[in-house]
């Protein structure tokens, strides 16, 4: 059946929202195919068609065919489309949450210019953030109204030496806790190092 | 010690802008947070108020260095700090908002803003994020591009729209008389609003008393 591949792609998606599965090079070529001959066949039929112009359009026993191969070809771009543009939007999340170094075990499912889309993402991002006001804001931080000034953390690693912007160095260490300020753990929160204690 | 009074440094922050208002810090405050609901509820991107988050990170950043000199010890700092951090979050919190829009309908608001320029009036998006949307458009295009090149002769291009009949809570601050409520049948309506009242209503028929201030959404 026409994009019935198309529509695998689409259910891959469904099926995992919020993490990335690997780019699936081969569906996404068996599909390009099928777009392909999809279309070669139907510019092959449209001048079948226009050549007997004797008989009108409609009324052409290819016609049909015609109708119906260019919106499987409609209805497979789109889906090709809107794999790729869903997981751009992850990555795009991504970005929010891990900052402008993506982690090997991501990296490893894109493509390359689902790469290099990052990387542009990226610097426009970091180019915008830097541009609000006189130094800057960084979007990234403040995710979530602040409750309270200091808040208990867990740490998840070995992490050594945190410098405070007071001055006081902690050394952090897997499993110690600690009570600190919001806005200095924030960070290391989003980068997996600490775990927040509600 | 120094006595700091941050107090008044919260309290009677007079700002000169450019039409000679005076506004006091809480007035701004409270400014940046009617543009933020509103920011925040309605489904396409509103004119943007850069001029309000400049002065306050303006301010922010005059608090914390005012902060930085009082003692760790006293009482009333951990107080004001909060209130930087409710602020900046205030600020973070709609200028992402902001940006989530620009990237959903990147396409149609840049055609938007280039008629704007054309018909001379004032652009929605502030420079750097007219920059940003540019770059965004590109680097989305350039991507589909690549992925179609298999095929040369298919166009397609989907062009999201904000879906401006989306439902809204909206609180007026004036009278409004005649709003006419289009609900796609000829017979049109028209609904009074008077001062304080809540409506629920379709964001097409308010949008432009939005834009202007005259209500805002809750």
């Amino acid at each position: 059946m026409f994009a019935e591949k198309a529509c695998n792609l689409i259910k891959e998606l469904s099926r995992c929202e919020e993490v990335l599965p690997p780019y699936h090079t081969e569906l996404v070529k068996e599909v390009c195919t099928e777009i392909k001959q999809l279309h070669e066949q139907n510019k092959e039929d449209g001048a079948i068609v226009a050549n007997e112009s004797s008989i009108a359009g409609y009324a052409n026993a290819l016609y049909p065919t015609l109708r119906i191969g260019s919106s499987a070809v409609k209805r497979n771009v789109r889906c090709l489309l809107a794999y790729h543009y869903n997981r751009l939007k992850t990555l795009r999340t991504m970005r929010w949450e891990f900052g402008s170094i993506l982690p090997q075990d991501i990296k490893t499912n894109l493509s390359s210019d689902e790469i290099e889309w990052f990387t542009k993402y990226s610097r426009s991002f970091a180019k915008y953030m830097t541009s609000i006001g006189e130094n800057g804001l960084n979007l990234c931080l403040d995710l979530r109204p602040p409750k309270s000034l200091y808040i208990e953390v867990k740490c998840l690693m070995d992490y050594g030496k945190f410098e405070l912007s007071d001055g006081t160095i902690l050394l952090l260490k897997k499993d110690s806790r600690h009570y600190l300020p919001r806005s200095e753990c924030e960070e290391l929160i989003t980068q997996g190092v600490f775990q927040h204690i509600v | 010690m120094d006595e700091i009074d941050i107090e008044s440094a919260i309290n009677d922050v007079d700002i000169d802008n450019d039409e000679e208002v005076q506004l006091s810090l809480p007035e701004i405050i409270q400014l940046m947070e009617e543009n933020w609901l509103n920011e925040k509820f309605s489904p396409e991107v509103l004119p943007n108020r850069m001029d309000i988050v400049e002065l306050l990170l303006d301010q922010i950043t005059t608090l914390e260095n005012n902060l930085k000199k009082l003692s760790n010890a006293d009482f009333k700092k951990g107080l004001y700090q909060m209130e930087v951090d409710r602020i900046r979050f205030l600020i973070s919190s709609y200028l992402r908002k902001r940006l989530e829009k620009i990237e959903t309908y990147s396409t149609v608001i840049l055609e938007q803003e280039k008629s704007r320029v054309q018909q001379g009036s004032e652009t929605y998006l502030s420079q750097n994020e007219l920059e940003f949307a540019q770059e965004y458009d590109q680097s989305i295009r350039e991507h589909f591009e690549s992925i179609m090149r298999f095929c040369p002769g298919i166009t397609e291009t989907q062009l999201i729209n904000p879906n401006l009949h989306t439902m809204v809570f909206l609180k007026s601050k004036e009278d409004i008389e005649g709003i006419v409520i289009d609900d796609g049948n000829d017979e049109n309506d028209l609904i009074d609003l008077n001062k304080g009242s809540q409506v629920l209503i379709s964001y097409k028929s308010v949008n432009n008393f939005v834009k202007s201030g005259n209500v805002h959404l809750i």
